[in-house]
């Protein structure tokens, strides 16, 4: 073999090295982006599970929801804390709602004016943030981390959006092993924020219905209504239910509907025009199977 | 208006060697900026405070300071890229979220109307009903060859005025040179800037490490300024040019250091 030949030899072999190594990171990325979209799904799913639960009656309280929001938060982004903060009513400030890993009665119902620590700014940016040395700059730490009860070394803050409006910030609080949040934990973070303030919202609709409903028995008089039995008799119908296919289809539909709600007004309403049609071809069929009445 | 070149010309060193921003106004549409943050170095050309009072859109061009850290964290990014540029404050971010859109509008079309050449804006709106006026502004913009450089929202929700084509739209890379660009072939986001682990100034004198879009689009923009000072009177698409055959990902490029080419 020629020096000539070892040569090219030699620089074949270093190409297809470094072939192989940019190969291997591309499927360690294609990997990382796999588990990505994994955990968005299982969160999406887990979500959307709640939120067409809640719609149902189903036990899940609004404030058992919210736990389970930021603890999954929490856990999805390793982070040793975190923080829900909603919008109150005028719009000016945030309201600590629940917590995780943190006092709950230090921070809870504590408010906080738009424009006050890193999430009053992601509040009027609309933009998520992270900040990796918190605590490096003491004043500015305190500043930032304004109304948490130490102050911690890293934080990443979202938006929450419903439709197009803010109704709320998710803090996560100091990454697992010191670590910083990464750009890819504040995509991770956003698409959740998404699915969680979908539930927020749907939970907080249904918290007022069954509001209403209670106030509409109050308004009917003691008289009508015998309540224990009502109670007893709503109890087992629930049981009863959970057992029927008919109603479990329809909760699947009530899910796939529920999702297909989350992309927005436009998207709900090619879905219901496209049920529509179906259901109207089917009216017209000559044929139609068993002795389905159409409804109207 | 420069004649269009061939892409094997666009270096750096051609766009811009030897500019430091000079004679090119800048507004951060933000939180306000510390112009006593040493970063800063008292230099500001102007301040706008925009606000709302009783549905009547207000402006108030005394000094003002930096009500969050955001805008002089943008400010102070610019300048590290395009140091004699002409800081303009036009702060939109109160201590208020009611009305903040139309105040932001207000903003923007003081900035267009008063002869900045490059805006900065590191936040956006998602309530619809900015949707038409803020487009309008954005195409006004583009006819009269001011670079809006705005902030991708990350969350899944669509921001405005990020996602109109008129727009220079950035989102984050994590490479840690400052002035290195990249080409996105899939908008709405169009442009990459240093987004990942920055340090920049905050206010009361302070400094922090942050991660975000809000601070990848002030890199952008601090380079569009370095070559709108080599090269005024760009229009809005051929800075678009110059950014994406500059841009680090691109194919003439590709195999350059991280830096970019080196200059012919």
């Amino acid at each position: 073999m020629s020096d000539e030949t070892g040569g090219d030899v030699l620089k074949a072999l270093a190409n297809a090295e470094a072939r192989v190594a940019r190969q291997e990171e591309e499927i360690e990325a294609l990997r990382a982006e796999l588990a990505d979209q994994r955990i968005a799904k299982d969160v999406r799913e887990a979500l959307t599970a709640a939120a067409a639960a809640g719609t149902l009656g189903s036990p899940v309280t609004h404030s058992q929801l919210l736990r389970m929001i930021i603890e999954t938060a929490a856990d999805v982004i390793d982070a040793e804390s975190a923080v829900l903060l909603l919008l109150d009513e005028e719009g000016d400030e945030l309201v600590f709602d629940v917590t995780f890993g943190v006092e709950d009665e230090e921070v809870r119902g504590v408010r906080l004016p738009i424009g006050h620590g890193i999430a009053g700014l992601v509040a009027a940016s609309g933009q998520p943030i992270a900040v990796s040395d918190a605590a490096g700059d003491s004043r500015v730490a305190r500043e930032i981390a304004e109304s948490l009860p130490y102050v911690p070394q890293s934080i990443l803050c979202v938006p929450l959006f419903y439709n197009d409006r803010l109704i709320g910030v998710l803090e996560v609080i100091d990454k697992e092993g010191g670590r910083s949040f990464t750009s890819r934990d504040i995509e991770t973070l956003g698409a959740f924020a998404r699915q969680a303030a979908v539930a927020i919202r749907q939970s907080r609709t249904h918290q007022n219905l069954a509001a209403l409903m209670g106030e509409i028995m109050e308004s009917l008089g003691d008289e009508s209504l015998d309540r224990p039995t009502m109670r007893i008799e709503a109890t087992d119908f629930a049981a009863r239910i959970e057992e029927d296919s008919a109603y479990r289809q329809s909760r699947e539909l009530m899910e796939l509907v529920h999702e297909v709600s989350q992309y927005g007004e436009d998207e709900l309403s090619a879905c219901r025009s496209l049920v529509e049609s179906f259901a109207e071809y089917l009216r017209t069929r000559t044929h139609p199977r068993g002795d389905i009445e159409p409804v109207r | 208006m420069e004649p269009v070149l061939p892409v094997e010309i666009i270096t750096p060193e051609w766009a811009w060697g030897g500019s430091s921003g000079a004679g090119v106004k800048v507004a951060v549409i933000d939180s306000g900026i510390d112009a006593d943050h040493p970063q800063i170095g008292g230099r500001i050309s102007g301040y706008i405070g925009v606000a709302e009072r009783d549905g009547v859109i207000v402006f108030d061009t005394d000094p003002h300071d930096d009500a969050y850290g955001h805008g002089t964290a943008c400010a102070g990014i610019i300048r590290s890229l395009a140091p004699d540029c002409e800081l303009y404050s036009v702060r939109v971010l109160g201590p208020m979220l009611m009305g903040r859109g139309s105040v932001f509008a207000a903003g923007l079309r003081w900035a267009i109307e008063n002869g900045m050449d490059v805006c900065n804006m590191s936040l956006g709106t998602t309530k619809r009903e900015f949707f038409a006026v803020l487009h309008e502004l954005a195409d006004l913009a583009y006819f009269r060859n001011v670079m809006l450089v705005t902030a991708a929202n990350n969350a899944p929700v669509p921001s405005f005025p990020s996602v109109y084509a008129s727009v220079i739209s950035v989102a984050s890379h994590d490479r840690k040179d400052e002035d290195l660009v990249y080409y996105n072939p899939e908008p709405p986001v169009e442009f990459g800037g240093l987004g990942i682990d920055v340090r920049v100034p905050w206010r009361n004198k302070g400094w922090l490490t942050v991660t975000g879009n809000s601070f990848a689009a002030p890199h952008v923009a601090g380079v569009v300024a370095r070559i709108l000072g080599k090269h005024p009177g760009l229009t809005v698409f051929q800075m678009k040019s110059v950014l994406s055959a500059l841009a680090a990902n691109t194919a003439r490029t590709e195999s350059a250091p991280p830096s970019g080419p080196s200059a012919d």
